[in-house]
């Protein structure tokens, strides 16, 4: 029943009610048509009744010519016996057919016109007869005795048929009655049963239809003030379930999609975040080599200084202007390596040459350190950008340098198996806390490294591991803290 | 080594090359301490009581602002002066309520800052 749709429930209710109403009619026009039959045999008694009287009043106008003609031998008192007489056989026929319905009352009629048959036949005419020929005789007592005995056994053959047409009638208009007030009593009863049906059907309607819309109208001014957790119950007729569902659906996308807006707007205020603090450390990157360059540039425009002097202070504007130069390009590579704009050449290359070349250009700029170079006879073959890589090759080895202020052994292996190409660079320096180790890739991330006085834009690693995963390769490293680091850029070999 | 009158000026500069500039700009007059960073400029003002103190704001592990917050208090502001030099020149008047007594925008001029330095150090003792 709960699944069943609103509207066979609504049609199942109006046919249940309609039934109901068409019973309570039928029974009503049923009750009518039986007071209209009962008012037919109430009629049709009464013809009954004036056939009767009719027929007495010619049995007495018979017998009281008969009387007057016995007594006064007059033939003008056989006037109205004869016309009585030449009247009765029909009327005695109309009588039979009146009655022809209702066996006792025909056995009755019937009875009736043989006794007054009889009388005609063996006593008026024999009578008018002996009166015609002995006055006298017809006057005796046996002979009136006779009439009287007769006319009184008709008259209450006459009394009976008519008290029988009475009860006749007055049962049929007592059943009449009896049944026209049960038939309003039973309709009365279904008129009422079926306002209390409409009634219930009226309370169902509202509580079924009007208010889970009313709690669906309730939820939608919820929905639309914000609660997005708001949900309908899906249970109710079908079309109302449909509605709760189609609401439920609604609400979950809504709720998603403003999930997904707020996980956006939380990424948006990151990268904004990220943005505003690449700012500051941009800026105040910038701003320490150009403070630099602007200082010693203001001293040899506003001093007299000897040679010695001036060649030092434009080394270290060159050294700076330099420094800011690098950084600029580090900002750069970074900005298009993150938006993958960054080109890169495809050419074979022997990573040996490019290691060889970078350790080179290391070994004289450090006296405290040692640069212990170990490739192989085979070369290193991978296919690449040689400058790209020469400068994440760069990097390795000028971090091993900074990140070791007590000099020491810098290693550096190449290597090569079937598949890749390895190479790692080994130092003995300050090496990396492992709290800090996971962040060793990411944007400006310097370590120790300022609070040290390393300089440095903390971009090297980050360049050199987007560089190498764009080669296809990737980079590792292991660190102790105080013990130094170890790291490793691994490239898929060439065929050569 | 210095000679008793020689004024004493703690340069506190993360970068090596600024902290030779304002030696060289400053000239030979005075007795320079340098520190890289704010934690060693604590240390270095406490022991040897500098009469200027030429304070970066972006120092590693104690910013300037912190180090003027503990030696402001144990330093008597007559004896010995601080000087805050800072690119955020917005910071001016965070570092002049947190005690300073100058603010000096970098980058500067090195004629400028010599002058301001002389300034400082005529202004009379407490």
């Amino acid at each position: 029943m709960r699944s069943r749709s609103l509207s066979t429930r609504m049609i199942v209710a109006s046919v249940v009610l309609a039934v109901l109403v068409a019973t309570g009619f039928g029974i009503l026009i049923h009750s009518v048509a039986t007071l209209d039959e009962a008012t037919d045999r109430e009629a049709h008694s009464k013809d009954v009744t004036v056939a009767t009287v009719v027929l007495e009043k010619l049995v007495i106008d018979l017998e009281t010519g008969l009387r007057g003609f016995v007594l006064s031998s007059n033939e003008r008192f056989l006037q109205p016996l004869n016309r009585a007489r030449a009247q009765l056989p029909g009327r005695l026929r109309e009588l039979e057919r009146l009655v022809s319905g209702n066996p006792a009352q025909t056995r009755r009629a019937r009875a009736l016109r043989q006794e007054i048959e009889e009388y005609i036949r063996d006593y008026s005419v024999l009578l008018v007869e002996i009166a015609r020929d002995a006055p006298a005789a017809a006057r005796t007592e046996i002979a009136v005795g006779e009439g009287k005995r007769r006319t009184d056994a008709i008259r209450a053959r006459f009394a009976e048929l008519l008290s029988a047409e009475n009860a006749v009638a007055a049962a049929s208009a007592a059943s009449a009655k009896t049944q026209s007030r049960r038939a309003i009593l039973v309709a009365i009863s279904a008129l009422l049963a079926s306002a209390l049906l409409i009634v219930l059907f009226g309370l169902y309607l509202a509580r079924s239809i009007a208010k889970p819309v009313r709690a669906a109208a309730t939820a939608s001014s919820e929905l639309a003030g914000g609660d997005l957790s708001v949900r309908l119950a899906e249970d109710g007729p079908g079309e109302l379930s449909e509605l709760s569902k189609a609401f439920n659906a609604m609400a979950v996308e809504l709720e998603r999609s403003r999930e997904d807006l707020e996980t956006q707007n939380a990424r948006l205020r990151e990268s904004e975040r990220r943005k505003s603090e690449l700012v500051t450390i941009v800026s105040h990157e910038l701003r320490t080599p150009l403070a630099s360059v602007l200082g010693f540039t203001s001293l040899l425009l506003s001093r007299d200084l000897d040679q010695g002097d001036q060649r030092r202070y434009l080394e270290i504007i060159d050294l700076q202007g330099r420094r800011l130069s690098a950084l600029l390009n580090d900002f750069l590579d970074v900005e298009l390596l993150e938006e993958g704009r960054l080109e890169f050449a495809r050419q074979l290359i022997d990573l040996s040459t490019v290691v060889g070349e970078q350790a080179q250009l290391f070994s004289g700029q450090s006296t405290r350190h040692t640069l212990d170079v170990e490739l192989p006879e085979k070369p290193l073959t991978v296919r690449g950008d040689p400058n790209r890589l020469a400068q994440v090759v760069g990097n390795l080895l000028s971090n091993a340098i900074k990140y070791s202020p007590e000099g020491g052994i810098v290693k550096v292996v190449g290597e090569r198996d079937e598949r890749f190409v390895r190479v790692s660079v080994r130092d003995e320096g300050l090496g990396i806390p492992e709290e800090l180790q996971k962040r060793v890739f990411g944007k400006f991330f310097r370590g120790e490294a300022s609070a040290s006085g390393i300089p440095g834009s903390g971009l090297g690693l980050t360049i050199a591991r987007s560089v190498v995963e764009a080669h296809g390769g990737s980079m590792s490293f292991k660190s102790a803290a105080g013990k130094g680091s170890v790291f490793s850029l691994e490239l898929p070999v060439a065929a050569d | 080594m210095q000679t008793g009158t020689a004024k004493t000026i703690l340069i506190c500069e993360d970068d090596e090359n600024l902290r030779q500039l304002i030696r060289v700009v400053l000239g030979d007059g005075y007795c320079f301490l340098e520190a890289g960073d704010g934690a060693a400029a604590v240390d270095l003002a406490r022991e040897h009581r500098p009469d200027l103190i030429i304070l970066d704001l972006m120092l590693p592990r104690l910013s300037g602002l912190e180090v003027l917050d503990r030696l402001r208090n144990e330093l008597p502001a007559g004896k010995t002066h601080i000087m805050v030099m800072s690119a955020w020149t917005h910071a001016e008047n965070a570092a002049l309520s947190a005690g300073a007594d100058r603010f000096v925008p970098k980058p500067f001029e090195a004629e400028e800052l010599a002058a301001v330095v002389a300034e400082v150090l005529r202004e009379p003792d407490a």
